[in-house]
């Protein structure tokens, strides 16, 4: 009952708060090369970004990238949208996520969250799981799983935000 | 018991008015889950008649941040949870998750609970994984420095949770130091060159108080029922371990390794041996574009690092986390055999080879072949026991044995050799096919008798009608003449993005070795998804198997009902 009770108390707070947009949270997560990389550093100099959070053991998420990589180049042409992808493989399949993408010969720009802090701060439950923002970096688009097809939303979503 | 199905009915209604907010850099962001379950007995399946039909498992997370200050705690209601978490006791209810954290350039601080690894985990890796039931969170504080470009310090003090204790009482705590130096960081002639190169070290030890001796069986999985006794000044309070770990790269080679020892560590998992343990963990990568070849190795010897020496065996809850290196395949007839890591004695390799072969040529065709080649292969350790073991006739107590360290010990424990070939013929059109061999000893993975040795051909099909609707036929295959024989498996899936999925699936198991076992596993699932909200139910029978995720594997009993899962975020 605790909880019932804190959710509508929650709730009641925020409707009176005026809302703006959500951004990243920070996070220190990794690049492919082992840096440190803050997730709040993630921006397109202006134009909109794809973030995908996703696994090399995880058949939808690699599903929807690999759709996405069929029409990427044409994407970035129009729009000069970047995609993130960022991974949650542990230390048990992390080591496979460079040789992974490249043999996908992904052009995205791949970092690696092996302790799944981006993806607690994000509240995100399961993969795939993609985000896009715009060119303030906030978040204006949040989606789970993946059906064929839905990649033609999210460019939908893109285009508009560069027409802003 | 109809309280836990309102339960996260009311909390949703109340959700859904709160979207994404922010008030000057200040945010409030959560999720919820929700898994439940109508059970109905099936006692051909072996599915029991469960004390109450209707169960669930519920949580809520609700995090709180500004700028580089955030807080979060996480609800949980498990107090008639599904019947496979009741039986790893993941039964409760309360708030075992909450944590202050702040963060600026060069200091990160936490109090409260909080998620860690060192390294690749060898010595301490805190985590969750909730569809397995694992929370090991520690309950202290962390801190993380960063004094130098590319030096990162961390230090942790922590009681471990085990499931919903209380943490009343307890007499363990974790303590560790982590170091890491990034040179290609530090210094930018090295990245600029288009080196990685980085080393780092750790310090792990668990104190548990001994206050009362242990009485221990002399030799297990024999008739006899001889004990032993461990008196209170012969139990290590302290165990410690250790890591040191390498990275080296150079453009498309990368080379990872660690070694780990930890210290005597008499325990019920290791028979109360008062050996060293040890593992190896190596992984070598070379990738180009269209090409990626992946190999690695690991041995672990007497590596299980648990809180409490006397936690049973069946519980998952570890300080460290030894990698299962092999392939996961999702493929539903291997379910039943995914190679489990095995931290007492495991040593194997891994190989994986993708190759693209490129679009727009004969073979390629427009969209580009991709080709996949696995083999992994496990055996236990070397272990010859110590003469004092030979003589007494056990290991209580003594050394135990010595271990010959790159030797690979009698017993084959899993072997994968398998292809996948992914074709795209048109936008429309999509094949995946796949043939494993698959070899999996029954005996010292599951306790049952003998080695399971089967073919598995798995074709995964994918047509998009139009550029909404799509329709994915799996069928597989598994031939084999062990366990519970030869099986046949097909599902397909109506998507229509984004929203909607439908599924209709089947499993015959048409070559169990007694006839009336040759039973059909049916589930009807669909799903409605709505941005970060998704909504599944599902009605059907399961086998009794395995789940294995990230090589951590427990047992799921058989089962048969309807299900309803709920998750979202906000």
């Amino acid at each position: 009952m605790t909880v019932v009770l804190m959710c509508v108390s929650l709730s009641a707070q925020e409707v009176e708060k005026d809302k703006h947009l959500a951004e990243l949270p920070s996070v220190d997560i990794q690049t492919l090369d082992g840096k440190v990389f803050n997730t709040a550093d993630i921006q397109n100099d202006g134009k909109p970004v794809i973030i995908s959070l996703w696994a090399t053991w995880c058949k939808p998420c690699i599903a929807e990238l690999l759709a996405i990589a069929d029409e990427y180049e044409d994407w970035v042409e129009e729009t000069g949208v970047k995609l993130y992808a960022i991974s949650i493989d542990d230390a048990k399949t992390s080591a496979r996520v460079a040789p992974f993408v490249n043999g996908k010969g992904w052009d995205y720009t791949v970092l690696l969250d092996v302790n799944s802090d981006f993806k607690r701060a994000m509240n995100v439950n399961d993969v795939p799981y993609m985000c896009i923002l715009n060119g303030k970096g906030e978040i204006v688009w949040q989606h789970t799983s993946y059906a064929p097809g839905s990649e033609e939303e999210v460019y939908e979503v893109v285009k508009r935000l560069v027409k802003e | 018991m109809k309280k836990i199905l309102l339960l996260p009915a009311l909390c949703l209604l109340a959700l859904s008015t709160f979207a994404q907010h922010q008030l000057g850099n200040s945010r409030i962001s959560g999720d919820f889950g929700f898994n439940g379950m109508y059970y109905i007995p099936d006692s051909l399946i072996g599915a029991e008649k469960v004390d109450s039909k209707v169960r669930g498992n519920a949580f809520l997370n609700l995090l709180y941040s500004n700028g580089g200050f955030s807080a979060g705690a996480r609800y949980e209601f498990y107090m008639f949870p599904l019947i496979d978490f009741e039986k790893i006791n993941y039964k409760g209810q309360g708030i075992r998750y909450f944590f202050a954290d702040y963060k600026n350039k060069f200091v990160h601080v936490t109090a409260g609970n909080y998620y860690e690894q060192f390294g690749n985990g060898l010595v301490l890796r805190a985590y969750e994984d909730r569809q397995l039931g694992i929370d090991n969170s520690l309950l202290g504080a962390r801190v993380k420095v960063n004094p130098y470009k590319g030096v990162t310090i961390k230090g942790v003090w922590g009681v471990e949770r085990l499931n919903f204790d209380s943490y009343l009482g307890r007499k363990d705590f974790v303590r560790g130091l982590d170091a890491e130096v990034s040179f290609n960081e530090m210094f930018d002639k090295v990245q600029e060159a288009g080196f990685v190169a980085s080393v780092g070290a750790s310090f792990v030890s668990k104190f548990e108080k001994a206050d009362t001796e242990i009485e221990t069986t002399l030799y297990p999985g024999s008739d006899s029922s001889a004990t032993g006794v461990i008196p209170v000044d012969k139990i290590p309070q302290n165990v410690a371990t250790w890591a040191t770990r390498m990275s080296f790269g150079y453009k498309g080679f990368r080379l990872d390794g660690e070694f780990a020892q930890k210290m005597q560590d008499p325990n019920i998992t290791n028979d109360f041996i008062y050996k060293k343990g040890d593992a190896l963990f190596l992984s070598a990568t070379y990738s180009m574009k269209g090409l990626g070849v992946a190999a690695s190795f690991i041995r672990a010897d007497n590596m299980d690092f648990r809180t409490q020496r006397m936690q049973k065996t069946n519980s998952l809850l570890y300080i460290n986390n030894i990698p299962a290196i092999n392939r996961q395949y999702s493929y539903q007839l291997l379910a039943d055999y995914s190679f489990a890591s095995q931290p007492n004695s495991q040593i194997g390799v891994q190989l994986q080879v993708n190759y693209q072969i490129p679009k727009k040529t004969k073979l390629g065709g427009k969209y580009g072949t991709d080709l996949t080649f696995n083999f992994s292969r496990f055996h236990n350790t070397d272990q010859q026991p110590v003469p004092m073991a030979e003589l007494y006739g056990t290991m209580t107590g003594t050394e135990g044995y010595t271990s010959n360290f790159f030797k690979f010990g009698p017993d084959l424990l899993y072997q994968d050799i398998g292809f996948e070939i992914s074709h795209r013929f048109t936008k429309q059109w999509k094949w995946i096919l796949a043939y494993n061999y698959i070899s999996y000893n029954l005996e010292k993975l599951q306790g049952h008798e003998g080695m399971m040795r089967g073919h598995l051909v798995a074709s995964d099909l994918q047509w998009k009608v139009t550029s909404k609707h799509s329709l994915r036929l799996e069928l597989q295959h598994l031939y084999t003449r062990d366990d519970d024989g030869s099986a046949i498996y097909g599902m397909l899936e109506y998507a229509i993005s984004p929203r909607w999925f439908i599924s209709v699936g089947d499993e015959f198991n048409y070559g169990n070795p007694n006839p009336q076992h040759r039973l059909h596993y049916f589930n009807i699932a669909g799903a409605f998804v709505w941005n970060t909200t998704r909504i599944a139910l599902n009605f059907g029978k399961t086998k009794e198997g395995i789940l294995c995720i990230g090589g951590v594997c427990r047992a799921v009993p058989a089962s048969y009902g309807v299900g309803l899962s709920i998750t979202t975020s906000f």
